[in-house]
């Protein structure tokens, strides 16, 4: 009992950065209808610029803030630089520049901060509460992501830029006739991804170590993360980035064939079981258009 | 005083198929303009030029301002509402959502709640369904979401593309009252294209008559609608 609760906590607790990651997929897939590839290495970077943040002796209350705005700047640069000017070019097109993101990006952390592997201190410190039950790290995760989506929600909810952004990602072409700036919504939306990704980032590297590729697995379980919730739905997204977390713990402890070794298949087939038997995920919402 | 909106040798293409021929248009201030014409003519491609939604060259200058090479959002922002064909409904927002987007250049909270409940004073039907997503909407009462998000703007010009498409009669008569409403009280500049032309006549005090990308007869609708001539080959009434 207390290992099945134990597992369920820490699936949760990891859920909830597959639900970050998933969540800034889905946020940029509504933008501009394709995958970003990249998105895992941009957090890596973040997760990077935290760390050397942090060994230039800045506190971390200042070291997060700090991040996440860097993080979001450079999200926008991305969108204005690289991304923007491709407009409606084909999913080809995107797909090379995504892989292209990816490799300069990991190559660019290889070369300033090399491939050791480094340990990332814990914001919340080492200890754990309720007898061993759920690690600080834990607590601390499961809070900064549900209070992450939380804003998250608000912000989208009921600003009107939030309104905005949904307009022109939803139908561009009306939202440029009611005046909205279409292009900078979009940067807006790969900054807000950008920013989101670099404290899924934070939250994960003290449990999975800091290093060029940490970030690899952590995108394929949030990708199965967004195709099971729905890449039409960022509340499906959050809920299927949470169910995949614990689904990858409950069956990394309890089928025994599986093991800790074995987790990372189990998001794969996730992904293709989903595409194979409901494409729109399981809590896709089918938008209703009349013609 | 110059015209609210003047057009000079619009011309416009799809690709490397040119649609319109170098367009003469004029809406007055405080004026109704209809644009007739058959099927195809090219009157939704004078729109979607006029909004720099398509390639296209000449001179367009609206309020004193040339909006030749502008963009569509800067269009917008300038004051012009368009009315598209096919509606532009943002299906997966709520109906209220869609008309707070069609606010989106205004300042005012206040002054904006207030458009809103305007908007449903005119569309009860849409004040019914206001937490509905407007995808869900019949065709009708998406027609009447566009208007109403238009108006959502304040412009000081509205360009209609048949917005009476799909709606029953008495709505069609109830839209037409709200439009001269909004232009006789607060002297919005119309460009509308009607397949209904007698209605658009009505309306309007100034047509312009396109085929194939030319403008064929303009004038004031009088003339336009005493010219038996006319009135039998190309209004059909
Ligand atoms: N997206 C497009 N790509 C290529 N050609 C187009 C496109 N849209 C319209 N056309 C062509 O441009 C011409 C004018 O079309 P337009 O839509 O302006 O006509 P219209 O006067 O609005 O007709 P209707 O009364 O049927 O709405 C037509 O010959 C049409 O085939
Ligand atoms: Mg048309």
């Amino acid at each position: 009992m207390e290992l099945l609760i134990q597992q369920l906590v820490s699936g949760v607790a990891t859920g909830g950065i597959y639900a970050c990651m998933a969540l800034s997929i889905v946020m940029i897939y509504q933008a501009i209808h394709h995958l970003n590839f990249a998105q895992g290495e941009m957090a890596m970077f973040s997760t990077f610029i935290a760390w050397q943040l942090l060994q230039w002796g800045l506190p971390y209350w200042i070291v997060i803030p700090l991040t996440v705005a860097i993080s979001f700047s450079g999200g926008i640069a991305i969108e204005r630089i690289v991304i923007g000017p491709l407009g409606e070019a084909a999913v080809l097109s995107h797909a090379v520049v995504f892989i292209g993101l990816y490799a300069v990006i990991n190559s660019l952390a290889s070369f300033i901060w090399d491939f050791t592997t480094r340990p990332f201190p814990s914001p919340f410190g080492a200890g754990s509460q309720f007898g061993n039950l759920i690690s600080n790290q834990q607590i601390g995760m499961i809070a900064v992501t549900l209070l992450v989506l939380a804003l998250l929600y608000a912000f989208f909810r009921y600003t009107r830029v939030g309104l905005a952004m949904r307009a022109a990602a939803e139908n561009p072409t009306s939202a440029r006739l009611a005046g909205i700036r279409v292009g900078l919504m979009a940067a807006l939306g790969w900054g807000m991804a950008a920013a989101v990704g670099s404290i899924a980032g934070v939250l994960i590297a003290p449990i999975v170590f800091l290093e060029p590729n940490m970030m690899l697995s952590i995108l394929l379980y949030g990708f199965a993360g967004a195709v099971l919730g729905g890449l039409s739905n960022p509340a499906g997204a959050v809920a299927g980035g949470f169910a995949v977390g614990v689904i990858e713990n409950l069956a990394g402890t309890y089928v025994p064939v599986i093991g800790s070794e074995l987790k990372l298949p189990i998001a794969l087939l996730l992904i293709v079981i989903v595409l194979v038997f409901r494409p729109t995920g399981l809590f896709g919402r089918t938008i209703v258009q009349r013609v | 005083m110059t015209a609210l909106l003047n057009v000079t040798k619009l011309s416009a293409s799809y690709g490397d198929f040119r649609v319109l021929h170098g367009i003469d248009l004029t809406v007055e201030r405080g004026g109704v303009t209809a644009l007739l014409g058959a099927n195809g003519a090219g009157k939704t491609t004078t729109l979607r030029a006029l909004c720099g939604m398509i390639k296209h060259s000449g001179d367009v200058v609206f309020d004193g301002v040339d909006i030749a090479r502008c963009a569509t959002e800067d269009i917008a922002r300038l004051g012009i509402a368009h009315v598209p064909e096919g509606r532009g409904t943002f299906i997966a927002l709520t109906v209220e959502e869609n008309l707070r987007c069609g606010a989106m250049t205004r300042k005012g909270r206040a002054s904006i709640d207030d458009d809103i409940e305007r908007a449903y004073h005119w569309f009860p039907r849409l004040k019914e369904r206001c937490g509905q997503q407007a995808g869900t909407l019949s065709g009708g009462e998406q027609q009447m979401l566009a208007v109403a998000r238009a108006l959502m703007l304040r412009p000081k010009l509205m360009l209609l593309d048949e917005p009476s498409f799909g709606l029953a009669p008495i709505i069609v008569s109830e839209l037409f009252s709200i439009l001269r409403k909004v232009n006789e009280q607060e002297g919005v500049g119309m460009l509308i294209v009607e397949q209904n032309a007698a209605l658009a006549l009505e309306l309007a005090r100034q047509a312009f008559l396109i085929e194939t990308g030319r403008i064929l007869i303009s004038g004031s609708v009088t003339e336009i609608r005493d010219n038996e001539s006319i009135r039998a080959a190309y209004l059909g009434y």
